[in-house]
């Protein structure tokens, strides 16, 4: 069954043009013109059958792109990738803050959106059979299952952090550079943008660690990149 | 004449500085009135405590000689004994001389001691004294005659004037001890008041580099001096003109990004939609949509180029810099690059770590390497190699070379090279080498071409290893004034 894709961009012709393309990658895309049609159309589809990733154009007229990527993380851990005209970092981590999982720059190849979200779903649909159970201190992971608990309760991770996560946890106490995050989560090559790596080691630190400022867990190892210690 | 030489010769010669001078003023005005002003001291001192010294002295001298006067009226008189006898005090000698026959207290004085101009003023029948140098230290002489009944004696009384000048010289090193502190002061004054009066001047200059280095909101305080307002008032307006220029122009740059990226975008889908089906197109079709999408292609690469190099001129788009081993960003970078080139990297210069802005770095060398294609038949071999604090990466091909008169218009926009200029030979957008400069230099490094052997062109890019971090405009910020303005000079010069 084809994967299940909504479109949120309010240039009708750029909307065409990539519905076209996807469709010709055998995605099933749903198009909206606007972060309030996309909220509406995601609370549907949960209904039938939910979406398996979201594009999103940053500059949307009345909800923009970052509030829409908000209201969908409150309620949902699908995968979303926005699409910008903007790479200064303020903007790609203001997008990366609000709950996407990677990001594009307008003007891209089209041949990179798929690449994209072909890495997403890859990832979304893969389980790796490893441990049932791991345990870090007040920290448990489940990877089979796609369960974490801190301190005993259970956290609501994305698609992205989970999988990040289990990647330091898979190495747990050996650093992993940047680019080996890139690498093994995003499918990125040597030029992913590191940003990327930052900006969800902050969105799961505070949602892991007792002290997000004062980590335990996930820490930075300046310079080389990043380890998880029980 | 190449560019350094004409640098060189525009150098300007290095004056004293604003503050040193002033410092300098006030030094010697306060040496020129201290001296005055201890020599004056001095010199009355001395005149007045010798004066009161010579009268004391002559009228001891008048009281001995009527003392001895009585004592040698004797028949047969012992001149040392009565000498003595008159004047036991210490350092004081007298000689007596009577009829050609001189007869001296002691062995310490002798006739010659006394000047002849001296003995002949007091045989003519007066009192006079002279102040000498006898073995070193000031002696008075005063001198009188008197009658006896033996007849005309001179009598000469000599007073050893050591405690005086000792007292003199003791006063002389307390007036040039006060000279130097004064003078010491008077420098200590004037580079106080000179800091003083050049800190509004300081304060422009720093704000003119706050702003030179992006911060535009930068503003005088007007209030702060009085006199100075009209300076600062035009400062700050020059300075709203500028950002508001600046942020207009940011704004279009914006506007224009954002209004081309749209369509392109759109474009470049929508030809990617027609591309993969181009075998369901009529051949002419085909051939038309071929040529659509290598021009779509190039007009999106010339986009993507403007659009960088406003940005870097506008001063946007932000430094990721990272540490990074050396060899693995080469081998990325030309992979990532797609062309397949022998890479020459000793092991030594791989492992080497060197913090840099990767992406930038692989906009430098894919420029680079494209340009070797373009214009050269492609790059054989990209070399690394370490000089102290810097990495130099050279693009290498066995192109036609690029002359000497263009090796550094090369770099220009829009300027391509003599070869560049066959409009076939490609589709270059005539701003990967301007792109290049702009990279290289945001890096802290710099590009140039040199030949390549015998065939062919060498693009040499110079890195640092380790970049300072502080920005170029806080270096200077936190220089003094005067290199402050030597840097801006050199960047002034810098621009074209």
């Amino acid at each position: 069954m084809p994967s299940r894709i909504l479109l949120v961009e309010d240039d009708q012709r750029i909307r065409s043009s990539m519905r076209l393309s996807l469709e010709d990658e055998d995605y099933d895309v749903e198009e909206t013109e606007s972060g309030e049609e996309a909220l509406e159309a995601h609370a549907r589809s949960l209904v039938a059958r939910p979406f398996d990733l979201i594009v999103v154009d940053i500059m949307l007229p009345g909800m923009n792109g970052l509030s829409c990527c908000q209201e969908l993380r409150k309620v949902s851990a699908v995968p979303i990738i926005m699409v910008t005209a903007l790479t200064d970092t303020a903007n790609v981590v203001a997008g990366l803050e609000a709950g996407a999982d990677d990001y594009v720059t307008k003007p891209f190849e089209p041949k990179e959106l798929a690449a994209r979200i072909r890495a997403l779903l890859r990832r979304a649909r893969a389980t790796d059979g490893g441990p049932v159970s791991l345990v870090f201190g007040d920290l448990e992971i489940m990877p089979e299952a796609g369960i974490v608990r801190s301190r005993g309760e259970e956290v609501h991770l994305t698609r992205t952090e989970f999988l990040l996560l289990c990647e330091l946890a898979a190495n747990s106490g050996r650093v992993l550079s940047r680019e080996q995050l890139l690498e093994r989560v995003w499918s990125y090559d040597y030029f992913g943008d590191g940003r990327l790596v930052d900006v969800h080691v902050r969105r799961l630190r505070t949602k892991i660690e007792a002290d997000p400022s004062d980590p335990r867990h996930v820490l930075t190892v300046r310079g080389l990149g990043y380890k998880l210690v029980p | 004449m190449t560019r350094a030489e004409a640098r060189g010769r525009r150098r300007p010669r290095r004056h004293l500085g604003l503050a040193a001078r002033v410092t300098t003023t006030f030094a010697l005005g306060a040496l020129i009135l201290s001296g005055a002003l201890a020599s004056i001291t001095y010199f009355s001192v001395r005149s007045s405590l010798i004066g009161q010294e010579e009268s004391s002295l002559a009228h001891e001298a008048i009281a001995n000689a009527e003392a001895l006067k009585s004592q040698i009226e004797v028949a047969a008189p012992n001149y040392p004994y009565a000498l003595t006898s008159v004047n036991s005090t210490k350092g004081v000698e007298s000689i007596l001389e009577q009829a050609g026959q001189w007869y001296p207290s002691s062995q310490t004085v002798q006739e010659s001691d006394i000047p002849v101009a001296l003995r002949q003023l007091v045989l003519n029948g007066g009192l006079a004294e002279q102040l000498v140098a006898l073995s070193g230290s000031p002696v008075l002489i005063v001198g009188l005659p008197f009658r006896t009944t033996t007849g005309e004696v001179a009598y000469f009384q000599l007073f050893n004037l050591n405690e005086v000048g000792r007292t003199l010289r003791t006063l002389l090193g307390a007036l040039l001890l006060a000279a130097v502190v004064t003078t010491i002061g008077g420098a200590a004054v004037g580079r106080w008041a000179a800091s003083r009066s050049l800190r509004p001047l300081h304060q422009t200059a720093k704000a003119a580099l706050a702003i030179a280095g992006g911060q535009l909101d930068t503003r005088l305080q007007t209030d702060a001096y009085s006199d100075l307002a009209v300076l600062t008032s035009a400062f700050n307006k020059m300075a709203d003109r500028l950002q508001e220029r600046i942020e207009r122009e940011a704004r279009f740059t914006s506007d224009v990004n954002h209004e081309l990226r749209s369509p392109l975008t759109t474009v470049a889908t929508a030809l990617s939609v027609l591309e993969a089906r181009r075998h369901e197109l009529p051949e002419r079709a085909g051939q038309a949509l071929e040529l659509l999408s290598a021009e779509i292609r190039r007009f999106r690469r010339l986009v993507d180029d403007l659009l960088e190099i406003s940005r870097l001129d506008a001063g946007l788009g932000d430094m990721n810099s990272e540490e990074v081993s050396l060899g693995p960003l080469i081998a990325h970078t030309v992979a990532a690059a797609r062309f397949d080139v022998m890479i020459d990297t000793p092991p030594s210069v791989a492992e080497c770590r060197v913090v840099v802005d990767k992406l930038r770095f692989e906009r430098i060398v894919a420029n680079l390497l494209e340009n070797a294609q373009r214009y050269a038949g492609g790059a054989t071999r990209v070399v690394a190699e370490l000089d102290g604090k810097w990495v130099r990466v050279a693009v290498e091909d066995r192109g036609p070379g690029v002359p000497d008169e263009e090796r550094e218009r090369i770099f220009d926009r829009f300027s391509r090279g003599s070869s560049g200029r066959r409009r076939g030979a490609g589709d270059g957008t005539g701003l990967g080498l301007a792109i290049v400069a702009e990279h290289a230099r945001l890096l802290g490094g710099r590009v140039w071409v040199e030949p390549n052997g015998s065939r062919g062109a060498r693009f040499v890019v110079e890195l640092p290893l380790h970049p300072d971090s502080r920005e170029p405009a806080e270096q200077a910020a936190a220089s003094s004034l005067d290199e402050a303005a030597g840097q801006t000079t050199r960047e002034a010069a810098g621009t074209p």
